[in-house]
């Protein structure tokens, strides 16, 4: 979809005058931000960045895919589009999880209840839809299925909103994994909780489920320019995160996170027991600790960017020992990395411009590569010249992300480039 | 008829920390670092039906999975004998033995539990391998507790278990040493099944513990009671 810069004045100017724009952003999308649960981590060259893509209209089939692009530095078709699997409708394509086995890749779109199960295993380099799930709204009544959460044989998915009043009260089901539903939980609504939901995190070691909040479908649908202008409807937004029980999968303390908390990340090192998440509103990096009696916490603790400026982080990625954190800031097309050292007091020491509208970033274990995609959501993307749809890949030698490959995803004729995961030729399932 | 089966489910577990390690033992037990829901105040959902299939004893005997997932509550881990990583198969023989050595001090729930051992190494593990993995944990001489150590014949009678459990098998080849050795690289799973056959919770290495596995099986149990189908058949 073809936008013109006139329209990015205006939502400029709406985002800054109300100072209230919240975007979507990802989850789990980088090695170092998968389930607890999941086997095979690829901890060292990854072959494959699976791209889930929303279809445009008049762009190719104009279908939602999932697009294989060969990373690694030795093949031939380094930095090519060696595969895309189109579903066959535009539905919002928007988020992707491995299953705990990391054989099949479960991927949705927020315009409808439906989820794709890839078979990414029989051949990693040709992923196949094996089967669609239909049945989450007529189970749970929830729409939008948003993160995808290995859980032990199953999948926990976060959605966005609801089939009722599309608004953004919504709630988690889990399924088994060969996709049949088990059950589903409401978002708390009772002790300041606002029902929203968005992303999800657990440490099993400490039987803690984290959520966050963002909108629903009559916002997240809707196109920017004429949703910033509704007073009303900008108040539909998340300003909370929930600790859970997760053994007993009952909410257990609300905490006021204003400004639309997106991502979750707890840190990976073993002794932390700590999680950030950026609040897309606020420009703010949230740490959620336990304090010193054993009591779940939440504080800002670092400003990104200049929040009058509305930059919009929308993804964040954490590295392995957790002791630094990469910012994707939508609006600004910046790409920022925060010395986590201390989680109490990050500090940003590296910003660079990486498009002209970034959306997600990834990073392989070793935190030596760096992917970045460009799609927020169809009718949010910026237009004209800025409407920029790309995966591209980088490294990153400590001091500096350097270029290593761009794709085109307009000119390729597949779409906006959203959701990554990667992949390996080894994770072959055997015969 | 529940509550004294409770307390004195707990009172084992207070005491669990303080049992001998079996001749499968390494580092003891860490701690749970998180206080756990009481049993009875969460839900274990249906996951799954669990497999079936032809599995061999101890003593070579065919018989069907279902004869060990049926009728009591089980808890099913698969392992191979010749697996040493610490977070794997090792880990799931202390932790089943810690449940045992509970459960057998608790005769309420004695005659409600069992353990499965299943190998998913049918090239090696034959019957008379497991027999010698079991040592005096065998059946019957479990201290009162079943605990059944099972093989399969072939990869082919094993594979639609382990499919059928969402238990992941691969191949692998471990050239660390200089001499390479053949491993079987998994994610180490513990399964929870009700007496009905259906798979109730799944444990990964994560959170396979004791007193975790305990609560669930008390849990269970009490579902059962309000069912009215408390006891044995």
């Amino acid at each position: 979809m073809a936008g013109h810069p006139f329209r990015n004045r205006v939502l400029v100017a709406a985002c800054a005058a109300l100072a209230c724009v919240f975007f979507a952003g990802a989850s789990y999308a980088d090695e170092t931000c998968n389930s607890p649960y999941m086997s095979k981590l690829i901890k060292g060259q990854e072959d494959y960045v699976y791209v889930w893509t929303l279809g445009v209209e008049g762009v190719g089939d104009g279908s939602d895919k999932l697009v294989t692009v060969d990373v690694h530095p030795k093949s031939k078709s380094y930095g090519k589009v060696i595969n895309s699997v189109s579903i066959g409708s535009r539905n919002e394509a928007h988020h992707m999880g491995f299953t705990d086995d990391r054989r099949f890749l479960w991927a949705g779109g927020l315009s409808d209840s439906k989820i794709y199960v890839f078979d990414i295993a029989t051949d990693p380099a040709k992923p196949t839809l094996a089967r669609t799930i239909a049945d989450l709204g007529e189970r749970t009544g929830y729409l939008g299925p948003h993160t995808y959460y290995a859980l032990p044989g199953r999948m926990l998915v976060q959605a966005l909103s609801n089939t009722k009043d599309k608004s953004g009260v919504t709630g988690m089901a889990v399924y088994n994994n060969k996709g049949e539903y088990i059950t589903s939980y409401a978002m708390p609504t009772e002790g300041g909780g606002d029902g929203y939901g968005y992303d999800l995190a657990v440490n099993p070691k400490k039987n803690v489920l984290l959520t966050s909040s963002f909108t629903g479908y009559t916002n997240y649908m809707r196109p920017l320019g004429e949703l910033v202008q509704d007073a009303e409807a900008m108040k539909r937004f998340g300003a909370t995160m929930a600790a859970w029980d997760l053994k007993a999968m009952k909410p257990t303390k609300i905490f006021s996170v204003p400004g639309a908390p997106l991502e979750i990340r707890w840190s990976l090192a073993p002794a932390d027991n700590w999680a950030v998440t950026a609040a897309a509103l606020t420009s703010k990096i949230w740490l959620i600790k336990q304090d010193a009696a054993g009591a779940w916490q939440a504080k800002d603790v670092a400003t990104i960017g200049d929040p009058a400026k509305i930059p919009l982080p929308v993804d964040i990625s954490i590295t392995r020992d957790g002791k630094g954190l990469w910012v994707n800031t939508f609006m600004d097309g910046t790409t920022r990395y925060f010395d986590l050292s201390n989680p109490e007091a990050p500090k940003q020491t590296y910003a660079k411009v990486t498009g002209k509208q970034v959306n997600m970033i990834s990073q392989s274990w070793d935190g030596k590569r760096v992917y970045i995609t460009s799609s927020l959501l169809a009718n949010w993307d910026k237009g004209g010249a800025d409407n920029e749809q790309f995966l591209r890949g980088f490294t990153w030698n400590g001091v500096d992300l350097t270029p290593a490959f761009e794709i085109d995803f307009t000119k390729e004729k597949l779409g906006r480039a959203h959701h990554m995961k990667l992949g390996s030729k080894a994770l072959r399932a055997a015969k | 008829m529940i509550r004294p089966r409770a307390l004195a489910l707990l009172a084992g577990l207070a005491c669990a920390s303080a049992l001998p390690v079996s001749g499968h033992d390494g580092e003891p037990l860490p701690a749970l670092d998180f206080e756990p829901p009481r049993p009875g105040t969460y839900t274990l959902h249906r996951i799954m039906a669990a497999p079936d299939g032809e599995v061999l004893g101890v003593d070579g005997r065919p018989q069907r999975l279902s004869r060990f997932t049926r009728e009591r509550i089980t808890l099913l881990g698969f392992i191979y004998t010749t697996c040493v990583d610490p977070e794997g198969c090792p880990l799931a023989y202390r932790v089943f033995d810690t449940v045992r050595e509970v459960i057998v001090a608790n005769p309420a729930l004695r005659d409600k539990v069992r353990l499965v051992t299943l190998s998913f190494d049918p090239a090696r593990d034959s019957p008379s391998a497991m027999r010698a993995y079991a040592g005096s944990r065998v059946s019957g001489d479990a201290g009162g507790l079943p605990w059944y150590f099972l093989t399969t014949r072939s990869a082919r009678a094993l594979m639609p278990l382990v499919e059928g459990f969402g238990q992941d098998v691969r191949r692998t080849v471990d050239r660390s040493s200089g001499r390479p050795r053949r491993e079987l690289s998994h994610v180490l799973k513990v399964f929870l099944i009700d007496r009905a056959g259906f798979i109730r919770e799944i444990y990964t290495s994560t959170f396979l513990h004791p007193q975790t596995l305990l609560n669930d099986i008390e849990t269970l149990v009490m579902e059962d009671a309000r069912a009215g189908s408390a006891g044995p058949r």
